[in-house]
């Protein structure tokens, strides 16, 4: 029931444009609190851990909720009382809770100052998707120097188009590029302004898959690549691959099934296939988008040494630099 | 206020320096910083104020004043900086007001980590005087009890900028080895003082390259020649060359920036370039008064300093001189990932960490003046 519950608030809570998913998480969890019954610490903060597994478990994509789940599980552990009540207490930790989510949204606006003077009149920027930072940057930048910006399609969900669409309407050139026209584009390019879905505490970076592409080529093309991170979205984890991301699961990239009894045909297509003359014979497999999309990942981690700056709202950091604020919160 | 003669007076040594630092008469970062501290040091004397927020005004109206005058000096606000960031600090402690609020918030969290036992008051024996700002019977109040204080931090931001290259120096003998070929250019007196100490204990040797068109490099293997160490000084074309026989690049700074890059001596890219084809280790000697916080000044040409171009074509070639332009930039910007260490007064770090000494070193307010 409390599963549930959780899992519809979220939901709710994510229906803001303006949310992202780990204030979402931090909300619902307040929510939760709100209706608990917990009469000790202890109780309470169980409760809400096994709140934080049942979103992570249901959610296929779980980094961005982990990581505003983990602070504000840690932030309640380390909350220094002496109220008097119980119920006080918790009160007063879900008005921390709001009012954070209230103060969050305002690190865009922060976020964007700082990577404002790294715009310089007239340039060219990539970015990957769709990030409300980065909108929040360039339209700000729009407004007191002249860039253009390519943004890449970023399939399968095809999120690149929505940025172009709403960069478009507030009158900045842009152009949609293939994900697989990114090598073609870059010499164009100045630097790349990314968005993320959380910043790990290596510094690399998750974000929507084909980031890491970008960041290889962009290295190879010496460009600036900047990551452009709210600092609830420092997450302490350390991926050595894109394997351990949470988001990977078997399913990802595996190999069809040999098709079963009815259609011996998969081991009779490849001949054919390589005998292009037969093309009467064409394949009887349908590949869909939907199917690609089911075997593919969201989202992937780039390496640390690809990124040249993290500019967040507790300031531009070096990659490296991230692992301070983790380390200060959750070690110690 | 600017009919008062005290702040007359200060405007004159202000106005003095500003007209020293344009004509080029004070160079040199430690110079201008020392200079700007003799300023900085006399405003402070001479001002008045009865809070804290007139003080900081009035330095920062000198601070701006100055920084224009040689805005590529970039010592000059990093003084500035300093000075503010100490006094704020001597006032925090000075009026018993806690410099940061008990409240705890997830945002402060973020920022400043896990809660820490705030016990580290210490209760200090000295009987204080009462702070007492904004006193309407008497304005200078604040003023007379705050400025010894203030003298005080003054005179260790002086302290330390004396005594800055031997600081550096002081784990020389750690860095260089016995029988190493040291690469190093340009005439920079922390390197100097550094490599003149590491000769105390270590016989090595030093390759200088001449460093056209200033030929600092021929000063210093004077200097290092002179001091008994074995020294060779090489033209500037053959550091690549040369490169594969060296066990360590050695390279003074102008200006240490936030993301770990630096302005040096031009000829440092091409010796930091020429080290990474044969990962030879690139060492920075700087002191901590070189650290700039500005992230995004490399992005513009215009950002480097250009000096008299006679050096490198001169007017004599009349022909020559109508045809061609000539520049002579006095520094390059080298980027982060082609050095290997910073050693400061303040302990040696890596570039990826110069963010955090930044940050340690001033206040976040003061980065722009």
């Amino acid at each position: 029931m409390a599963e549930l519950q959780i899992y519809e608030s979220y939901q709710r809570l994510l229906q803001n444009e303006e949310l992202s998913t780990p204030l979402a998480a931090i909300l619902a969890l307040t929510e939760m609190m709100e209706r608990s019954r917990a009469g000790t610490m202890f109780e309470l903060l169980n409760e809400l851990k096994g709140g934080a597994e049942s979103l992570s478990r249901q959610t296929s994509n779980p980094i961005g909720l982990n990581a505003g789940c983990e602070l504000f599980i840690e932030f309640i552990t380390l909350f220094p009382h002496d109220a008097a009540s119980f119920s006080e207490l918790k009160r007063e930790l879900i008005r921390q809770g709001q009012q954070y989510a209230k103060q969050a949204l305002t690190y865009r606006t922060r976020i964007a100052e700082l990577a404002f003077d790294f715009i310089k009149d007239d340039s060219v920027i990539l970015t990957h998707s769709y990030s409300r930072v980065v909108l929040k940057t360039l339209l700000m930048a729009h407004k007191r120097k002249r860039i253009s910006v390519f943004v890449t399609e970023a399939r399968p969900r095809g999120m690149g188009i929505k940025t172009a669409e709403i960069l478009q309407a507030s009158g900045i050139p842009c152009t949609v590029v293939l994900d697989s026209a990114v090598a073609y584009a870059i010499e164009k390019v100045d630097f790349v302004l990314m968005g993320s879905e959380a910043v790990v505490e290596s510094g690399g970076l998750v974000n929507a898959v084909g980031s890491n592409q970008i960041a290889i080529i962009a290295k190879a093309a010496n460009k600036p690549f900047y990551a452009l991170a709210e600092s609830y979205k420092f997450h302490r984890m350390f991926p050595l691959s894109q394997y351990d991301l949470p988001s990977h699961h078997p399913r990802l990239l595996s190999f069809p099934q040999a098709l079963g009894a009815g259609s011996g045909s998969s081991s009779v297509r490849r001949p054919s296939e390589s005998s292009l003359p037969l093309l009467d014979h064409a394949p009887s497999i349908k590949i869909t988008q939907e199917d690609i999309a089911r075997n593919n990942p969201d989202v992937d981690y780039t390496r640390p040494d690809l990124i040249t700056l993290v500019f967040s709202d507790v300031g531009s950091l070096t990659p490296e630099g991230v692992s301070q604020y983790l380390v200060g919160m959750f070690a110690g | 206020m600017a009919s008062d003669p005290q702040s007359a007076a200060n405007q004159r040594i202000v106005e003095d320096l500003v007209s020293r630092l344009r004509r080029r008469q004070v160079v040199g970062s430690r110079a201008t910083a020392l200079e700007t501290l003799l300023v900085l040091r006399q405003v402070v004397s001479k001002a008045r104020f009865s809070n804290i927020d007139q003080l900081i005004n009035i330095i920062r109206t000198v601070g701006r004043r100055l920084v224009e005058a040689q805005p590529k000096e970039h010592s000059v606000g990093n003084t500035v900086r300093k000075v503010l960031h100490h006094i704020r600090e001597e006032y925090h402690t000075a009026s018993e007001r806690p410099a940061v609020e008990t409240s705890f918030s997830i945002a402060k969290f973020v920022l400043q980590g896990q809660p820490r036992k705030q016990q580290t008051t210490v209760p200090k024996s000295e009987t204080r005087i009462p702070l007492k700002e904004n006193d309407p019977d008497d304005p200078d109040s604040f003023a007379r009890v705050l400025k010894p204080v203030l003298m005080e931090a003054i005179q260790d931001v002086f302290d330390e900028l004396e005594t800055v290259y031997d600081n550096i120096s002081k784990n020389a003998k750690d860095h260089i080895h016995s029988d190493e070929i040291i690469l190093t250019l340009g005439m920079s007196r922390t390197v100097e003082s550094f490599l003149k100490a590491a000769a105390h204990n270590r016989n090595y040797t030093v390759i200088i390259a001449e460093t056209a068109p200033s030929y600092g490099g021929r000063e210093m293997g004077k200097s290092l020649s002179s001091a008994g160490i074995s020294t060779f000084l090489v033209p500037d074309s053959s550091i690549y060359a040369l490169m594969s026989r060296v066990n360590k690049v050695i390279l003074g700074a102008h200006a240490i920036l936030a993301n770990g890059g630096m302005f040096a001596t031009s000829g440092s890219l091409l010796a930091a370039t020429a080290a990474r084809e044969y990962s030879t280790p690139v060492v920075v000697c700087a002191g901590q008064f070189k650290l700039t916080p500005l992230w995004n000044l490399y992005h513009e040409y215009g950002a480097l300093d250009f000096g008299d171009p006679s050096a490198v074509l001169g007017f004599d070639e009349g022909d020559l001189v109508e045809k061609v332009d000539v520049v002579n930039p006095y520094y390059d910007y080298v980027r982060p990932d082609l050095l290997d260490v910073f050693i400061t007064n303040y302990g040696d770090h890596p570039p990826s960490s110069i963010y955090r000494l930044l940050k340690e070193t001033y206040d976040d307010e003061d980065n722009e003046l």
